[in-house]
């Protein structure tokens, strides 16, 4: 395996690669420059990549690559119908879809809208039963506008997904997509004192189903960190237990264990950096009962940000990128790190590839 | 930006009645204008020289060998 990391970033695409020691890392000139890249990811299915981009002057699109970022097209039709009364905003998450479903994608996007292709990121149709979704008059935007930011697909169950917007909460399909329903019940909105538990209105910051045991979901939150077992129909609060703080953005996983989670915390809401100056990764090892600080490798002291798709893992590693432009690559599930890159401009998102 | 958008390519020559319908011939079409075909705020056109804000907007009329300019708005300065 040859680790690849797409580092998106306020001012265009990096593609970060090393070898299996990921000790040196090589980074690439920017692709896609001028544009904000929101998220970038491989599809395995033909081994092209997806971006998220948005420009202030030229809007919210996508764009695709079949040769590794040496050209892209962009989306030719992608927008709201007018009858919904919104406009499309950014593009925050695209998902490719499962192995078999050739050219479906899904894109996540603000004011709290996902859409579906099924040309390959040509064409775009919004997912009307989730944007007319009839508790969207509940939901509020979150600091970085409405964002759709979290897509994920059931593994085993091909009706299952999964969307996650900031605020409105967690949302479930069982039917590809026909019909939505919230998956909140136990997830706090301190935000809303007089009923920090509504159906709708959370303020989930991302959301991971677990690939080799998809009824566990994981969830980092404006009010803490959560875990699923029962595909989100219930969540537990899992902080107060090593964590410094439950508020943060980034969530990791290791998709060979599904005890093992990783957050790095920030001192909370209304100081959005990393808390003491302690820029530090907490793992459990078991299911969020405990968490342990990881700090091997990393600076200190450090006020860093690390923004909610600003991190990533594969089977031999995990990864995250800072609003201050550095990545950082564990090659052993956290407990020393390597800083990959750093002067970047403010990272957005990182997202690890196979690329052979 | 607009020119990566098409292979480096900085000018095309297109037959239009209209401006607005000069830059909806063009491959970057749906970034010089919205989902509501409405011009994004920031971008400036000009004929020949003056902002088409002065004449007739995207219902300008082309009427002999005019040259049509797109050029991001001077914005930014919190990115």
């Amino acid at each position: 395996m040859s680790p690849t990391l797409l580092v998106g970033t306020r001012k265009g695409l990096f593609v970060l690669s090393s070898d299996e020691a990921r000790q040196d890392w090589k980074v690439s000139d920017p692709l896609l420059k001028g544009w904000e890249v929101f998220h970038a990811v491989p599809d395995s299915r033909d081994g092209s990549v997806y971006a998220a981009t948005n420009s202030f002057v030229y809007g919210a699109t996508v764009h695709r690559s079949e040769d590794r970022g040496e050209t892209w097209t962009r989306a030719e039709e992608l927008g709201l119908p007018e009858d919904t009364g919104l406009t499309l905003e950014k593009t925050w998450h695209v998902r490719p879809g499962r192995e078999g479903e050739d050219g479906r994608l899904w894109l996540g996007g603000a004011p709290g809208v996902l859409f579906r292709s099924d040309d390959s990121g040509k064409t775009w149709e919004a997912v009307q039963s989730l944007v007319g979704h009839e508790t969207r008059d509940k939901w509020n935007p979150g600091a970085g506008g409405m964002c759709c930011h979290s897509i994920q697909l059931d593994p085993d169950e091909p009706n299952r997904m999964y969307a996650a917007i900031s605020a409105a909460g967690t949302f479930r399909t069982e039917d590809g997509g026909e019909s939505w329903e919230p998956a909140n019940t136990g997830v706090a909105a301190d935000f809303f004192p007089d009923n920090p538990f509504p159906e709708v209105g959370q303020c989930v910051h991302k959301l991971l189903v677990h690939p080799a045991r998809p009824e566990r979901l994981w969830q980092q939150n404006h009010c803490g960190v959560y875990r699923s077992d029962d595909h989100g129909r219930n969540w537990e609060r899992l902080e107060g237990n090593g964590l410094p703080s439950g508020f943060g953005f980034p969530i990791m996983m290791d998709p060979s264990d599904p005890d093992t989670a990783f957050v790095i915390p920030e001192e909370g809401a209304e100081n959005r950096v990393t808390p003491d100056a302690r820029l530090g990764v907490y793992r459990t090892r078991d299911g969020g009962e405990s968490w342990e600080l990881l700090e091997g490798g990393l600076p200190e002291p450090a006020w860093v940000a690390v923004l909610r798709e600003s991190s990533s893992s594969d089977d031999g590693g995990v990864y995250f990128g800072t609003q201050s432009g550095s990545v950082f690559a564990s090659r052993n599930g956290g407990e020393s790190w390597t800083e990959a890159a750093t002067h970047l401009p403010p990272i957005l998102s990182v997202e690890a590839a196979d690329w052979r | 930006m607009l020119a990566a958008e098409v292979g480096g390519k900085r000018r095309f020559e297109v037959e239009a009645e209209t401006v607005g319908s000069a830059l909806r011939s063009l491959p970057i079409a749906n970034l010089v204008f919205d989902e509501r075909g409405q011009l994004r705020q920031l971008v400036n056109v000009y004929v020949d020289g003056v902002d088409v804000r002065e004449l007739e907007g995207m219902e300008t009329a082309l009427t002999g060998s005019e040259e049509i300019r797109l050029v991001a708005a001077i914005a930014g300065g919190s990115l």
